[in-house]
């Protein structure tokens, strides 16, 4: 087979496993450039399930402790998962592995959507057997806490950043791509209005119930770390019902952003990121990570990512078109895009 | 505790991309071409790294001394540095994301960073990592945060990696072809087109592709074409690429697994 043929068939085959992802010249777009931070969030966990904690009997207390305060049908199914973990801490490997793969099946073209369907399912699993359903159905659900469950997150943003579109009109956000942007706009409405509920829960209203969430996540951090956690803890201190309050209306105001214009859109989801920030600092610690002993980087990332899928799309930045020069006959066949 | 399979795996890896790193050297032998430093160093690179993480994973596995190793790391940040800082004048600050230096230079900082910041356990003996006693032998690194952002970037970059060598027309990174012919330094085009023209060499960037768009002949043409035809099958670009792929994730790994 001539060089030529060769490299026209390459160039067939790549066009073909490219279409959706790709704007001229290589460059991805910003539904791509989204799929793959979601991916290096998915190896960022794989790779936290590899710590030495997982192996232990702590990371199967921490799966029986989710059970606490949900119904039996939700429950029994998680301390069921909890005993089978206990006893073979080798299936640890299997969850990273699995993981592992998400993010490698996510960042590889041709793979993007068997992986993205399939952390969908994971992420369903996990949110059930390893995180209680987020706790959502028992009365100490925060936003600060990592509510309605990271992991459900995973699985929204699998959704909407699935490589294909709607006919018709240019999506105004790269979330309505696939879904189109009524659903879309509406799956953000309900995510955001159930944190808003979440934060005005009496359990989070009580004076000192923010405050010892955030002084809970001090355990185990560094000194800087330990002492923002006690310097944001002292300022919500007896602070709790005009904390959730406050609170609550932001995220209100963020639930309701991105059915406004453009601009006042941009704001909310400004605003949406400074409190996912907010909450991944002060409220999760950035997941616990640094104590040796967090599973995944908690929702706060997610949701900042959640909300660049909503960001307007004549703003959206995409990359720039590479630059890079590369050897003749070194990619023949392969830059036909 | 970490099964030690783990570390083994990881560490197969490792000896799997130094010996690959190794046969594209043998292979491509840039010495020959006297161009050996700029060409090599992402090779060398991958090699004594892969050779340094395969003794941290597994005891058995270790070669030289932590100090040894902190000097050879020292020596290679300072390496990529300049090579970046040379690449950021000709490309600006794109080269940060999409240039082949800088993410060697976060590979090569975070080793020094690892060997630098580990704080072996009272029971461990000095002398190695020994990460493959597991946790309770392993040891933790200080400034965790700092574990903690190069891992992020190590992830970022082995993802982007992933899709670029998966897509269209993007497999060109650091490869020893692809280094000979990047832009590195000025093109000598048509220079030695004459009959009996003094030979000069095609070190210069991209100098087949401007030789051919300008109707010239490099003299020394030869080499640099052995380079192009050679650019498959282990000395391809995508294997250089999958090579840093491996290392940045299991890089990734042992910062993670040492906060």
């Amino acid at each position: 087979m001539s060089e030529i043929a060769a490299g026209s068939m390459r160039a067939g085959w790549r066009s073909r496993v490219n279409a959706g992802v790709e704007t001229a010249r290589g460059a991805p777009d910003a539904r791509r450039l989204l799929q793959l931070a979601l991916a290096g969030i998915w190896l960022l966990v794989a790779l936290l399930q590899y710590q030495s904690f997982m192996f232990s009997s702590g990371f199967s207390q921490m799966i029986g402790a989710t059970a606490a305060g949900n119904p039996r049908v939700v429950a029994s199914p998680i301390s069921w998962d909890a005993t089978l973990v206990a006893h073979h801490p080798a299936l640890n490997a299997i969850f990273a592995t699995i993981q592992l793969l998400l993010a490698i099946g996510i960042a590889w073209r041709p793979t993007v959507r068997l992986a993205l369907a399939a952390s969908i399912a994971w992420a369903l699993g996990v949110w059930w057997f390893g995180e209680g359903l987020g706790m959502v159905l028992t009365p100490s659900a925060s936003p600060v806490n990592g509510a309605p469950g990271a992991v459900i997150i995973y699985a929204l943003l699998a959704a909407l950043l699935w490589p294909a579109d709607r006919s018709g009109r240019p999506a105004p956000f790269t979330a309505a791509r696939a879904v189109g942007a009524p659903i879309a706009r509406a799956l953000w409405l309900v995510l955001w209005l159930s944190l808003a509920y979440f934060a005005l829960l009496p359990g989070n209203r009580a004076p000192q119930a923010l405050n010892g969430m955030i002084a809970s996540m001090e355990s185990g951090e560094p000194g800087w770390l330990a002492a923002l956690e006690r310097g944001a803890a002292s300022v919500v201190a007896h602070q709790g019902l005009a904390a959730s309050v406050v609170l609550a209306v932001a995220l209100v105001i963020i639930a309701v952003g991105v059915y406004l214009p453009s601009g006042a859109a941009k704001t909310a989801l400004v605003l949406a990121i400074v409190v996912a920030a907010v909450i991944w600092v002060f409220g999760e610690a950035f997941g616990a990570i640094l104590t040796g002993g967090g599973t995944d980087p908690n929702s706060g990332p997610l949701l900042m990512l959640l909300a660049l899928t909503y960001w307007p799309a004549r703003a959206m930045v995409t990359a720039p078109a590479r630059t890079v020069l590369t050897p003749p006959g070194a990619n023949e066949g392969t830059t036909a895009s | 505790m970490i099964p030690s399979w783990i570390l083994d795996i990881f560490a197969a890896i490792m000896l799997a991309v130094a010996a690959v790193s190794a046969a594209r050297l043998a292979l491509a032998r840039p010495w020959q071409h006297g161009t050996s430093a700029a060409l090599a160093d992402i090779d060398v690179s991958h090699l004594l790294m892969a050779i340094a993480m395969a003794g941290m994973l597994a005891a058995s596995l270790q070669t030289l001394p932590n100090g040894a190793w902190e000097v050879i790391f020292a020596v290679m940040t300072a390496w990529f540095a300049y090579r970046v800082i040379r690449d950021t004048q000709v490309s600006g600050v794109r080269a940060l994301a999409g240039g082949h230096c800088a993410p060697h230079l976060i590979h090569a900082a975070a080793m020094l960073y690892m060997f630098a910041a580990f704080a072996a356990p009272a029971m461990h003996a000095p002398g190695g990592m020994g990460m493959s006693g597991g946790m309770s032998g392993m040891g933790t690194l200080r400034l965790p945060f700092l574990a903690f952002a190069f891992a992020l970037i190590l992830i970022g970059y082995s993802i982007w990696d992933l899709d670029q060598i998966s897509g269209p027309g993007a497999s060109g990174h650091y490869s020893l072809a692809a280094t000979r012919t990047a832009p590195m330094v000025p093109v000598l085009v048509g220079a030695t087109a004459g009959p009996g023209a003094a030979p000069v060499s095609a070190l210069a960037s991209g100098s087949a592709g401007s030789a051919a768009v300008a109707g010239a002949q490099p003299v020394d043409a030869a080499p640099a074409s052995a380079y192009v035809r050679a650019n498959r099958g282990v000395l391809a670009p995508s294997v250089a690429t999958s090579c840093r792929v491996a290392m940045g994730v299991t890089m990734a790994f042992m910062l993670l697994i040492m906060i």
